[in-house]
């Protein structure tokens, strides 16, 4: 029975506190908190009085009742919206890590509102929400028609729904990293910050949130109807469609008022409907309420604790970026307690078969196409001062100018960091046995991205040494506690890749808090973040296509054991590997690739999950011919990323990284969306 | 254009001098230098020591944030600061690069066009943004060997300050707090303090400015707008650029309505003045003052 409404956790007893408990526990966190701030706020005490009936004469009661008072207000109301959006997602998709975050809607809807800022102002008049809703709904449809095949299959969905929003997440930052670095607005709003100076703000919310709160009630009885299969609903002359369409809507209708009135607010949606759930809220009414007052509660406990900290450093910290830095490790708690529907449970699997026939003819193809892409990329460009030949120029080795000196290396390291991803996407995707495994999804390369960032902040000159050995700690690091919890939830692909959010939301918590705070490394780790190859030496990127060259060199070694693991582990153990050292080399196999790859191309570019898959689709099965042919994609991509991030918009430059991701999150898309052979 | 200065064949030309037309760049040659300035900044001070950049990061964004004084036509583009586009400093062979510490991450890759010189005047410790950039337009004439045009500007500043600090006390302004910020969107501000560009002009004029927490050291702090309660100021100057819609939303704001600037009616609309600039903006942004506070009839 795919019923995730009535999922129980797996070791009851210590865990169901019951929901009451549960928002009792949140709500004295955040009472303490609210008398911490007041207790700062107004020495004298009079704090009702303040806040309902202010003296217009006493700047501190002003503050009380119009920045305070509302802040409050809004803190519960957007919690409540979140969790209970999260909730009807959840009921609705039938699957318990749906929320407006992991599906994309809150990327799409800030996104929208970013584009309509920047370039149709006029649009804002129509009111932001409806900016934000249109930017939420086509999100989820976007999410919704690619996962239609799979039967809305969870893994499926959530997927789509992560890479969509990662897909805006990277527009969005495409559009800030455009924007002179003078702008901070766009930051501020993606961060989520509560900072309020008036009622405004709750009372657009309010009648809103209470008139979709209204609609759900009114979907109550189908949508309990909803966590039985279709067949089951239909026979009870339910139109299944309509009931999903409409909690559909009132879900994103939720998720788009919040980010309209303050933007961003990650992982409550997630966190509050799993948390009701796991405190033993089982029947639909009692679970929507629970998680809204959850979310609620959750909401207003970490502002609180956000303002008292404010107060303690001086210093304004978006509650949004706050809440995604709790939110996920409350997720990596989470995911092990969670029971799944068994049907979406163990049904991935990396797809064995025969190779078509002769791999190698196609391997040697795609190497002819990655060194003409390094050719094209190392000596063709835009004129740089001129529109003569249609504004290109060609810069031959021997050029006086040595332009292609200065495209080269990047184009090498582009490659470099290519086949390393690819690689190290490859070796995961079957060391897990889940075909949507890679560096980006299991948060290894956030891992890497969270190590150099500590490393820079920490340390204030770093060579280049000590940032390689920074990353790999923290990709390693990562890892760890992935297989941590893919040990305790028994290699689950879900959980597995869940786990992975978690962590990737981790690091952009940490980084949005630090760009938050106008220090100017934040913006340098902003802009490599975003995978920039620019300014890469001939040095750095000769030692990058040798360690790149290496990891190839020793990939034979290692190919028995990757065309085992596949098959299980009992099968594994049975042909005779030795499983625990073989995993722990291979894993930290990717961990290195992951780290070297991230300092070269950053964290964001898709290329690890992308290129294996791709070279199964050209029929490269067996392990080193999937592995040689996902490097060799996975170089051919990045290549062309960095020759298009060049050229498209010269004289400005996008970063590789970025454009990888431009090409490869559709790119995963349309594969998820043809090749749905999960459920 | 760009396009009309350069006729290069398949780049192999850049060795050979550039034909220039009417612009910035041939400008430069005949004073003898080709400067780029990675800064805007150090962009405004050489254009009012004589020596215009011939090329610059986002030169189409000075009209929104500096516009005072004027870029000259025929600027090259290099992309943004962070990341200057190579091939065309390569092909610009410039004689100078000039830029800050901000920017200390690409300095070495820089150096590899040209000599580059780094000017501090935003950069830790916090310190005072218009006496740095005295010490600073004095290095950078120097490294120009432009030490008179350098001494000029810096008394330029000076008297440009005495006659701001007259008019305003005339005025009956003298000693008056006043705040100086940016509205980064309807609810957060970006306030200057002590010791940023606005704040070191605020005091040379004889204002006092209402912000006295502590700010980075570029001279500011990201705050939400109710923290500007905690001010004993009765004026607010704020600068363009604002979004379309922020004053509208600030109307609603009951806390907005309270603060006592807002009451008196003394918010202020500023042109953009450069916030991160040096003596050129600071100069700008005293007239800008001059013109917009002590056009007002004052009684408080």
């Amino acid at each position: 029975m795919a019923d995730a409404a009535r999922a129980q956790p797996r070791t009851p007893a210590p865990f169901r506190v019951g929901p009451a408990l549960l928002v009792l526990g949140l709500g004295v966190l955040g009472l303490a908190g609210t008398v911490a701030n007041l207790a700062m706020l107004l020495p004298a005490g009079g704090w009702w009085a303040a806040m309902v009936r202010p003296d217009a004469s006493v700047p501190v009661q002003l503050l009380a009742a119009y920045s305070f008072a509302p802040r409050l207000v809004v803190s519960l109301l957007a919690g409540a919206a979140l969790g209970l959006a999260g909730a009807i997602l959840q009921q609705v998709l039938r699957n318990p890590i749906a929320s407006p975050t992991t599906l994309g809607i809150e990327s799409g809807a800030n996104l929208a509102l970013s584009s309509a800022l920047i370039w149709m102002p006029g649009l804002l008049d129509f009111g932001r929400e409806w900016v934000t809703l249109t930017g939420g709904l086509l999100a989820i449809a976007v999410v919704l028609l690619l996962s239609r095949r799979s039967g809305f299959a969870p893994l499926v969905v959530i997927l789509a729904g992560m890479v969509a929003g990662l897909y805006c997440a990277s527009l969005a930052a495409l559009l800030a990293l455009f924007e002179s670095h003078y702008l901070a607005g766009l930051f501020l709003w993606g961060a989520g910050s509560l900072s309020l100076q008036g009622w405004e703000e709750p009372l657009f919310l309010a009648p809103r949130l209470a008139i979709a709160a209204l609609a759900a009630a009114l979907l109550l009885r189908p949508l309990a109807l909803l966590g039985m299969e279709d067949a089951q609903t239909r026979s009870l002359g339910l139109s299944v469609g309509m009931v999903r369409l409409a909690a559909l809507l009132v879900a994103v209708a939720l998720t788009a008022f919040v980010v309209a009135s303050v933007g961003c607010i990650g992982f409550i949606g997630l966190a509050a409907p799993a948390l009701a759930r796991i405190a033993g809220a089982r029947r639909i009414g009692a679970w929507l309420l629970a998680s809204a007052a959850t979310g609620a509660a959750l909401l207003w406990a970490t502002d609180q604790m956000v303002q008292v900290a404010a107060g303690v450093y001086a210093q304004m910290i978006p509650t949004g970026a706050v809440t995604a830095l709790f939110g996920a490790p409350l997720l990596l708690w989470i995911i092990p307690r969670l029971r799944l529907p068994p049907a979406a449970a163990g049904s991935l699997a990396v797809r064995l078969g025969q190779s078509a026939g002769r791999p190698g003819r196609r391997l040697l193809l795609l190497g002819a196409l990655l060194l003409l892409a390094l050719t094209v990329s190392s000596l063709l460009g835009p004129d740089p001062l001129g529109s003569n030949l249609g504004g290109w120029s060609l810069a031959l080795p021997g050029d006086p100018s040595a332009v292609w000196t200065l495209r080269l290396p990047r184009a090498v390291a582009a490659l470099a960091g290519g086949t390393l991803l690819a690689v190290a996407g490859c070796v995961l995707q079957r060391l897990t046995r889940n075909p949507m495994a890679s560096p980006e999804v299991m948060g290894v390369s956030a891992g890497a991205a969270g190590g150099l960032t500590v490393a820079i902040f920490l340390i204030a000159e770093t060579s280049r040494l000590e940032q390689t050995l920074a990353a790999s700690l923290g990709a390693f690091l990562a890892l760890i506690v992935l297989l941590l919890v893919a040990r305790v939830s028994k290699a689950n692909p879900e959980r597995i890749i869940l786990a992975g959010i978690a962590v990737g939301a981790l690091l952009d918590a940490l980084v949005s808090v630090l760009m938050a705070s106008g220090d100017p490394r934040a913006i340098l780790l902003f802009n490599w973040m975003t995978g920039s190859t620019y300014g890469l030496d001939t040095s750095a990127a000769g030692a990058s296509l040798l360690a790149a060259l290496a990891l190839l060199a020793l990939l034979p070694l290692v190919r028995r054991w990757l065309g085992l693991l596949p098959l299980g582990e009992d099968t594994a153990r049975a042909l005779g590997m030795p499983l625990g050292a073989g995993r722990l080399l291979l894993l930290m196999l990717a961990a290195v690739a992951t780290a070297l790859a991230t300092l070269l191309v950053g964290p964001l570019s898709f290329v690890g999950l992308v290129a294996p898959h791709a070279a199964r689709l050209l029929g490269l099965r067996r392990p080193l011919s999937e592995l040689y042919g996902a490097a060799l994609i996975g170089a051919l991509i990045l290549v062309t990323a960095d020759f298009l991030g060049r050229t498209v918009a010269f004289p400005w430059q996008m970063p590789a990284g970025l454009v990888a991701s431009m090409i490869g999150a559709p790119a995963f898309l349309w594969l998820l969306s043809r090749k749905q052979v999960l459920a | 254009m760009p396009s009309r200065r350069a006729v290069m064949l398949g780049g192999l030309s850049a060795a050979a001098a550039i034909p220039l037309s009417r612009s910035a760049a041939a400008e430069q040659v005949i004073a003898g230098l080709r400067i780029v300035s990675m800064d805007f900044g150090l962009a405004e001070t050489l254009i009012e020591m004589g020596l215009p950049p011939v090329a610059l990061p986002d030169p189409a964004s000075w009209a929104q944030w500096v516009v005072e004084p004027a870029l000259p036509p025929g600027i090259v583009n290099l992309g943004t600061d962070r990341e200057p586009n190579l091939e065309i400093l390569a092909a610009l062979k410039p004689d100078l690069i000039v830029t800050t510490p901000y920017l200390d991450a690409i300095a070495p890759l820089l150096a590899r066009f040209a000599s580059t010189r780094t000017f501090s005047v935003y950069a830790p410790p916090v310190g005072h943004a218009f006496d740095r950039s005295v010490v600073a337009t004095n290095q950078l004439a120097a490294a120009l060997g432009r030490e008179g045009a350098g001494e000029a500007l810096i008394a330029r500043a000076q008297a440009c300050m005495d006659e701001a600090r007259l008019h305003l006390a005339a005025a009956g302004l003298a000693g008056r707090p006043v705040l100086a910020v940016n509205f980064l969107d309807a609810r957060h501000v970006r306030v200057y303090g002590a010791g940023s560009l606005f704040g070191d002009v605020l005091e040379r004029v004889g204002l006092v400015n209402g912000w006295t927490q502590p700010s980075n050291y570029w001279g500011f702090s990201t705050v939400g707008i109710e923290a500007l309660a905690a001010s004993p100021a009765s004026r607010l100057v704020y600068l363009e650029p604002i979004a379309a819609d922020t004053l509208g939303r600030l109307e609603a704001s009951p806390l907005w309505r309270s603060l006592p600037f807002v009451q008196a009616g003394r918010v202020i609309r500023l042109p953009a003045v450069l916030m991160f600039g040096m003596l050129p903006s600071a100069m700008r942004f005293a007239r800008q003052l001059t013109l917009h506070l002590a056009g007002e009839r004052d009684d408080g």
